[in-house]
């Protein structure tokens, strides 16, 4: 195509889009185009009132809009949803090896043993610490506490007997 | 339909103020973003628009339906990635709500497409306006106008198909299909101008 022949499609094109553009706000051109303007081709013209008047627009069911709608809705409650308790946190690593770090499997230094600094579980420990003193307390009550039941009492028999021959 | 406003776009240009283009939809855009729930006003504005798109791509009711439905599920959780933009004439990366929604769409027709392939269906021509239940009393020549517009515009080449849907039956500006199709609205302009004239052509061997 030569320049000319380009140009000469680039005009007409642009002389179409603004038919157009009259013509889907609902107002096309009824003037005729003045002296020297580039008349809009009467088939193209044809064509685009044609689209325009006869393209329908679709609408789906209205059981498929609310369904979609109930997705949608959906899928907004779970983007809606605070973040879980302790999610508000930073992960801190706690030093040594970090395991995200790259493997080198030419660097001999990765295979000497690393000093790591002792982590500190403190809600762990808290949580032990109170099971042990908790279980303590339990057997020392339960000592002091002999159950009624024959088999407890069939065993403290047993144990008095024993301590006696012995 | 909108306005142009100087606002900051982008965290790279956080030191040069730019022209940007205000959305229509930027409102609701917004409150969608605050409270996911208020996508339901976008999802109403669009839901047509993008079905009636999936439909005369896909030309089937089902296939529409799937394509529609993951495009606005996608555009949901994804709405945190939309940026408001500049014009598609403004430069690479400009995009408007509309045209954003336009291309998930243009993305989950082409996943329905590759899908459809391995379970063909009816061409379009085949489907649609004589089948409107709405349509029984209707007048039959308009009718047979309809379907030979429907005709013509079907039996377009894939690209001249989609920006003649999208002028007409979405009612895009040229500037808007440039940004969903990813071309120049000069190369727009001229899709759309060649279409018309094949469609011209169609028509002329029927008869009118």
């Amino acid at each position: 195509m030569t320049f000319l022949g380009r140009d000469a499609i680039e005009v007409d094109a642009l002389v179409t889009d603004r038919y157009l553009e009259s013509l889907l706000a609902g107002h096309a051109p009824a003037t005729p185009p003045g002296r020297g303007a580039v008349a809009l081709d009467e088939d193209v013209r044809i064509a685009a009132d044609r689209l325009g008047r006869d393209l329908p627009r679709f609408h789906p069911s209205f059981r498929f809009e609310e369904r979609l709608a109930l997705r949608l809705a959906e899928l907004a409650a779970t983007l809606r949803l605070p973040a879980a308790a302790g999610a508000e946190g930073v992960v801190v690593p706690l030093g040594g090896v970090d395991p995200s770090a790259p493997f080198d499997p030419f660097l001999d230094d990765q295979a000497a043993p690393v000093t790591l600094p002792r982590p500190l579980l403190i809600g762990g420990a808290i949580t032990s610490a109170a099971l042990s003193i908790a279980g303590v307390a339990w057997v020392a009550w339960r000592r002091s506490h002999p159950g009624a039941t024959p088999m407890a009492r069939a065993v403290r028999a047993l144990n008095a007997a024993r301590t006696r021959f012995d | 339909m909108a306005r142009p406003a100087l606002r900051k776009t982008g965290a790279a240009e956080r030191t040069a103020p730019r022209i940007a283009h205000l959305d229509r939809d930027r409102a609701l855009v917004e409150a969608a973003r605050r409270d996911p729930a208020r996508f339901d006003a976008l999802y109403r504005r669009y839901l047509a628009q993008v079905y009636s798109f999936a439909y005369y791509e896909l030309g089937d009711h089902h296939a529409a339906e799937d394509a529609t439905e993951r495009t606005f599920l996608s555009a949901l959780a994804n709405l945190h990635r939309f940026e408001e933009r500049a014009r598609p004439a403004d430069g690479e990366g400009a995009s408007t709500f509309r045209v954003w929604l336009f291309r998930i769409a243009r993305n989950a027709i082409a996943m329905q497409r590759r899908a459809e392939r391995r379970r063909p269906t009816a061409p379009l021509e085949a489907a649609g306006i004589v089948a409107d239940p709405l349509d029984v009393e209707g007048d039959a020549v308009r009718r047979d106008e309809g379907a030979a517009a429907w005709r013509a515009v079907g039996r377009l080449p894939s690209d001249r198909r989609r920006a003649v849907i999208l002028r007409f039956v979405d009612e895009m500006t040229t500037a808007e299909i440039a940004g969903v199709m990813g071309r120049s609205e000069g190369a727009i302009r001229v899709l759309i101008h060649r279409a018309l004239r094949a469609v011209a052509r169609e028509l002329r061997g029927r008869g009118r």
